[in-house]
């Protein structure tokens, strides 16, 4: 097993706050804005972006957390009560701007399980898409909106995000 | 031979002559860094300005071809306490001394500089003048003297200009720029086309620029023709934008914001930066006599991405709607931290998406 | 949280980590923590400390894994103890058993970067790894592999066995001719055949920066300095400047992203030094040593630039981010993240025992290495190098002799080209003199490696010399001397007179000293400055700080001999005095000083320590009393005749030599409070012991007060053949072959511990007459209440001489100690 840095720790908040600039700059100053995070590094990258929306605007935008794992198509029993989300938060998000994130964009299926269980739950004005990583081999016809770092990748490599809240360090590795 | 410098304020000090020995008037301005006396005297924002510089000893390290921010150093004086004589270059011919004399621009070194310093951190700048004999001939000169304003034109380019790379094509518009943008865009093997400020919006956007920096340069941006405002207010549109130093400043001023002269100007490398967004500290070179009016930011269009932890002046601002942001400090490093020259990779990547969105 | 002190002085440990870590201790109550300390040097002020839990033991894990337990330390501060108590805290960390419960967290640096730092192999890979530059080794089994290397990196190399089987097989190839020769035969000088290749870094430029990182990962430069002599010469060893004057600034900013990288790929909460080899020529740079804890650049840096660099890193260790420090009221409010600028220029110089070995008939080798010689360190803060040049070698008190311009006179063009390839402690001398013989500035530059900036300078140096000695009395030639810190004492010798009439001279023509601030905005900010060095320009900064003030003369650079105690002994002075309330000003130059800890004096002079330089101090803060030690008897002579107030800690001129192998010393100890006389205890010294016996003193001792000069800690010595410890002697009557002496200061230290009691602040009150009801009550209580630790002796610590001065005899360890420490054996 190789491994090799993609992303180091500076590189990596560079990404983070660039991503920041351009969902402010796509959102006209985070109104009626959410940030949702699919479970489970995709969350703390939205709390860092959600922190950084903060430091910027003085503003505090609501993030919740979604765990798709039971919304794959490649999982058959769908359990809606099993996202992740109270009664709060499914209200929340009908008219609002979603701003779905994750740590790394492969074949698309997450994403379509993330949206699926949104639009389950209520009903958002718009929803876009922010990944850390962006590793090409799409199978389903989604793109992501705001884009940290497109790495290209062969199907054999695997892409390991790590973040410092359970992971003691960020940084992003491609694993052979 | 003792010369002297007088403040118009009144205020006289006397220093051993070295470079030139011309007589001279200029904004006298002090400089807290403590290295690159080659990059800061060679640096056109410094265009028209006597400089203090508050490390104890100058000229240890030589000239250095690798060093120069222009071609040629337009300051109008340097007072320094201790003066090294040191040649680095090949021939051994060339030191601080010898590079003044061939420029025409007088030394003062044996002044005490501490003094003079503590002095004008509490009247601000003023105009100064370098003289042989302080007598009140000289001062009435200097109080007649009105200084120029016309920085820009004096320094910045006429002509265009290309510094080829395989890279982005980077239209950098020239207000007085100092070789350090230039470094810093070959770093990313840039295509660099550089026109002069006067250049029009249709001269630009014919190049097809994949981003447009506003370079540093010296002065008040406020006398420049408001065609300059014009075209950036339309080419920040256009494509992704850095300004840096008085590009930042004219950033400011076309999308709506104001100016502060600043009481005591800033001139150093040693205060602390916040990127506000990650609560992170940096590090660069300032030079800046005007800071943005905080009161004056029109939020629908800017916001603040940087400031300075010592004085809270605006170091850095942001476009809400397009790709364009600024910087106050000089992220190039030229003389300076290499703290921030991740601006330039930052500016790097806009400019990626940029190219990506439009291809798609 | 426990401290770990940093153990006995040695070369290269004087007491900076003590003042670290006394400084830092007391700031820990405004976080609601409690400070704990093990430490078994008994100069230790730390374990004097009122901040602090202290345990007086030896530096042991075991020791170290007791105090844990038993008061259930749950985070370790190995960081302010410096190299010697990381390399504790790892090993404490890797003998940790699962039965010893939870093992307490370190604060600044991990285990594992610990475990890096204290393994140069592993911090080099980790290093290389990380794609920083540092020197790596290249094993080569075969010639063609060698011939691939040669043309892979550059010249020179060092080329050495990997097995030698011949003493230092290590050899320079400088030249490509000379590869094949010099291969072949370390080539046979390994007994495997195979050689290492390193780049040689011998002859570059040494230059040392000192870095802050918080836990988010803020990171700022304190300050940077050079060294002149090349690298080869040990740092410390070296003489080096602050700022760094003969780099470009690119170069220098390389360094600082390198410095930072460093940090946060240690993730570190703290300071770091890092050193490194810089080629002027080609550009390349190499990392050549990582210290991220306090060591004497961490000191040195906070002397010379005015940051607080020891209070801003325990705050980072504690997790306190940069911007959040509060610091003391005295600094400007943005000082923790402002990089300090410096307006003035500090040099550095080492101070070497050879003189005084010399002197006792102790021949060693002084010729400089990479190993280090050097005992002391003085700095010269000036406006300009020669000022700062001049002080410095003032402050460094080379004796009478050595210091005449005259002095390398005498020595032979082949020695002084010897001398310029293979320095010894006298190079700048050495150097002037090169130049004096007509030497071409690049010529010298080549021999010596040395930048050529230096070359000018010392030009410049003796073409003033040689004006001054042309030009006697002369105003003009006086006012161009102070100028470039030529002091009153020099300049009369060259114009044949008395430093006085130098001085009236001067006041007569309104040549007068002004004092700047060492402050770190270099004027960009109002700073309430308090620490201030003399120069000879318009504007002068330092007025009187009280009317009441009390001047303590610092004791300079450490020697051989007892400094370190000597330092512990003036810090505990003017501790006192401040609790006594009386405004400080403390005159000194030695930056690993605990005298010069910020909160201890009210200014600190940062200057030479002679007559001269004390007037002037004199003549702006109009002390009440100026506080000597007692072995400055020319000083306190001549401050006398000047109708000073002077205030004398007793002791003798020299240190005393220790007793043979064959006796014991005997010492009845008694304090002598200017009237009266109380006796102590008895004490026993052979060669590098010295106990406490149990006996008590009954009798009154048969001493005229009037044979003590002036209230202290005394001792009357005899001598017995015989080196048994003895459970008590005989005092009645003692007999004609004993002699009176004031109680040598390394020994007050060990008694103020042993006993508990604080005899140096008890010597200060009864100085100022400020002797309380307690105190009288306590020393008549003496024998009854005391209850000194006898099972405690102070011996001498191991310190290689050998390795670093290549003696030829045997040498005192009492006359020329380096360290103490404690057994309870």
């Amino acid at each position: 097993m190789s491994k090799k840095e993609v992303l180091d720790n500076a590189s990596l908040q560079r990404a983070l706050t660039r991503i920041t600039y351009e969902i402010i700059e796509r959102n006209k100053g985070g109104q009626d804005l959410v940030l949702v995070g699919i479970k489970t590094r995709g969350e703390y990258l939205a709390h860092r972006i959600g922190n950084r929306l903060a430091q910027l605007e003085d503003i505090s935008i609501p993030i919740m957390a979604i765990d798709v794992t039971n919304f794959r198509d490649d999982v058959t029993n769908h359990d809606s009560d099993n996202l992740g989300l109270n009664s709060e938060d499914k209200m929340n998000i009908t008219d609002k701007n979603i701003v779905l994130i994750d740590d790394v964009l492969f074949t698309g299926r997450t994403i379509r399980a993330a949206l699926d269980a949104l639009i389950h739950v209520g009903r958002p004005k718009s929803i876009s898409l922010a990944v850390l990583v962006d590793r090409g081999h799409r199978e389903l016809p989604i793109r992501a909106d705001f884009v940290g770092k497109n790495i290209p990748t062969a199907q054999a490599e695997h892409i390991k995000v790590f973040v410092k809240e359970i992971d003691g360090k960020d940084a992003v590795e491609i694993i052979n | 031979m003792q010369r002297h410098l007088i403040l118009e304020d009144g205020t006289v000090f006397a220093g051993e002559s070295f470079g030139a020995p011309a007589t001279t008037f200029g904004e006298i301005v002090f400089h807290t860094a403590m290295t690159g006396y080659q990059e800061i005297i060679t640096d056109p924002v410094y265009d028209n300005q006597i400089i203090v510089f508050a490390t104890p000893i100058v000229g240890a390290a030589g000239i250095h071809a690798g060093a120069y921010e222009s071609m040629k150093p337009t300051i109008r004086g340097m007072i320094v306490h201790d003066l090294a004589e040191v040649s680095v270059n090949r021939q051994r011919r060339m030191n601080l001394d010898r590079f003044l004399k061939q420029h025409n621009i007088p030394g003062l070194y044996h002044v005490d500089t501490r003094k003079l310093i503590r002095h004008l951190r509490e009247t601000g700048s003023q105009k100064a003048s370098i003289v042989d004999f302080a007598d009140d001939h000289a001062k009435d000169q200097l109080v007649a003297t009105v200084l120029t304003n016309k920085q820009v034109a004096n320094t910045a380019t006429v002509k265009p200009y290309a510094n080829p790379g395989r890279g982005r094509h980077i239209v950098v518009i020239d207000f007085g720029l100092k070789h350090g943008i230039l470094r810093m865009l070959d770093d990313y093997d840039a295509n660099v086309s550089v026109m002069p400020y006067t250049t029009t919006v249709e001269e630009v956007l014919t190049l097809d620029p994949d981003g447009i920096v506003l370079s540093t340069g010296p002065g008040d941006p406020r006398v420049l023709p408001d065609s300059v405002l014009t075209l950036i207010r339309v080419l920040q549109t256009k494509a992704p934008m850095l300004g840096i130093g008085l590009g930042h400043e004219l950033f400011a001023l076309a999308n709506d914001a104001e100016l502060l002269p600043l009481s005591s100007e800033h001139h150093g490398m040693n205060h602390p930066i916040e990127e506000i967004v990650s609560r992170q500290m940096m590090y660069a070179m300032q030079g800046q006599g005007y800071a943005v009016d905080p009161e004056s930011i029109d939020r629908n269009k800017l916001f603040v991405t940087h400031r300075d932890l010592v004085d809270g002046a605006i170091q850095g601002l942001r476009h809400r709607d397009y790709p364009a942001f600024s910087v106050q400090f000089f992220p190039d490093g030229a003389p300076g931290p290499l703290d921030a020259t991740t601006i330039f990779a930052d500016f790097f990547d806009t400019v990626e998406d940029y190219v990506e969105h439009v291809q798609s | 949280m426990l401290f770990i002190g940093s153990g006995p002085n040695d070369f290269g440990r004087e007491s900076e980590h003590d003042a670290a870590i006394f400084q830092v201790m007391p700031e820990l109550n405004q976080f609601g923590l409690e400070a704990y300390l093990i430490d078994e040097n008994p100069y230790s002020l730390s374990l004097e400390s009122l901040a602090a839990q202290v345990f007086w033991q030896p530096l042991t894990t075991k020791n170290i894994k007791n105090i844990i337990h038993q008061e259930d330390i749950d985070t370790v501060i190995p960081l302010f103890g410096g190299d010697r108590a990381l390399r504790i805290w790892t090993q404490v960390v890797q003998d940790w058993q699962k039965g010893d419960g939870p093992l307490p967290q370190t604060l600044g640096l991990s285990i594992e970067m610990m475990l890096k730092t204290v393994n140069v192999a592993a911090m080099t890979d980790y290093l290389a790894e990380a794609g920083l530059p540092v020197i790596t080794n290249h094993v080569v089994h075969a010639r063609d592999e060698a011939n691939d290397l040669l043309r892979q990196v550059r010249l020179p190399l060092m080329i050495r066995a990997l097995h030698p089987i011949v003493q230092n097989t290590r050899r320079i190839v400088e030249r490509v001719d000379d590869f094949d020769e010099i291969f072949n035969q370390v080539k046979t000088q390994s007994l495997t055949q195979e050689v290492v290749f390193s780049r040689a870094i011998n002859g570059l430029k040494e230059v040392s920066l000192q870095v802050m990182r918080d836990r988010r990962g803020n990171k700022l430069r304190v300050g940077a300095s050079e060294d002149m002599d090349p690298i080869g010469i040990h740092t410390i060893d070296s003489l080096s400047i602050s700022p760094v004057l003969t780099l470009q600034d690119q170069v220098l900013q390389k360094l600082r992203k390198y410095a930072f990288d460093i940090a946060d790929l240690l993730q570190l909460e703290g300071t770091m030094h890092v050193q490194f080899a810089v080629d002027d020529d080609s550009g390349e740079i190499f990392i050549i040593k990582v210290s991220p804890y306090i060591d004497q650049m961490a000191m040195r840096t906070t002397l010379a630039t005015g940051y607080p660099t020891i209070l801003v890193a325990i705050n980072l260790a504690i997790g306190v981010p940069l911007d959040e420090i509060r610091l003391p009221h005295y600094f400007h409010t943005k000082t923790a993240i402002m990089e300090p600028m410096m307006d003035h220029v500090v040099v550095k110089l080492p101070v070497f025992p050879f003189g005084e070995l010399a002197e006792s008939g102790v021949q060693v080798n002084r010729q400089l290495s990479s190993i280090q010689k050097s005992v002391g360190t003085v700095l010269g803060f000036g406006r300009t190098f020669i000022e700062a040049l001049e002080k410095a070698i003032r402050s460094a008190h080379f004796n009478n002799a050595s210091f005449s311009p005259t002095f390398m006179q005498g020595i032979s063009d082949d020695e002084l080209i010897q001398q310029l390839i293979h320095p010894q402690d006298n190079r700048v001398l050495l150097l002037i003199e090169a130049i004096k013989r007509g030497y071409e500035v690049d010529e010298l530059a080549e021999l010596t490696h040395i930048d050529e900036f230096y070359f000018y300078q010392l030009q410049r140096l003796l073409r003033l010399e040689e004006s001054v000695e042309a030009a006697v009395d002369n105003i003009g030639a006086l006012k161009n001397a102070k100028e470039h810190g030529l002091s009153d004492g020099l300049i009369a010798r060259f114009w044949h007179t008395s430093f006085e009439i130098i001085r009236t001279l001067a006041q007569e023509n309104q040549i007068d000293v002004t004092y700047k601030a060492v402050e770190p905005s270099a004027g960009e900010f109002p700073e309430h400055a308090h620490q201030y060095y003399a120069t000879y320009e318009e504007e002068n900064e330092s007025t009187q700080v009280a009317t009441d003030s009390i001047l303590v003369i610092g004791n300079g650079a450490f020697r051989m001999g007892d400094s370190a105690a000597s330092g512990y002994l003036m810090t505990t002075v003017l501790s006192e005095l401040r609790r006594l309330q009386y405004h400080t000003v403390i005159m000194n130059n030695n930056p690993h000083d605990a005298t010069l800890m910020p909160h201890l004096a009210d200014k600190q002079y940062l200057e030479p320590l002679e007559i001269s330089d004390i007037m002037k101090v004199v003549e702006v803060e109009q002390p009440k009393a100026i506080i000597v030690s007692g072995n400055r008897r020319k000083l306190i002579q001549a401050l006398r005749d000047l109708e000073q107030n002077v205030l004398i800690m007793p002791k003798q001129k020299h240190v005393p030599s220790g007793p043979t192998t064959e006796q014991s010393e005997f010492a009845l100890n008694f304090f002598f409070d200017g009237h009266d006389i109380y006796p102590l205890n008895i004490t026993q010294h052979t060669v590098g012991k010295l106990r406490i016996l149990k006996q008590k003193i009954t009798a009154p001792i048969g001493i005229d007060p009037e044979q003590c000069p002036s209230p202290g800690v005394y001792q009357i010595i005899w001598y017995i053949n015989d080196t048994k410890p003895m459970v008590s002697v005989n005092t009645q009557p003692i007999d004609h072959d004993t002699w009176l002496r004031p109680m040598p200061f390394g020994q007050v230290a060990f008694l103020n511990k042993a006993m508990q009691v604080q005899w140096i602040r008890l010597t200060v009150r009864a100085m100022l007459n400020r002797l309380t009801e307690e105190d009288y009550q306590l020393l008549s209580e003496l024998n009854t209440k005391c209850q000194t630790q006898t099972q405690i002796k102070m011996i001498d610590a191991h310190v290689d001489y050998s390795l670093h001065l290549q003696s030829q005899n045997d040498i005192d360890s009492t006359r020329f100690e380096m360290g103490v420490s404690i057994t309870d054996e």
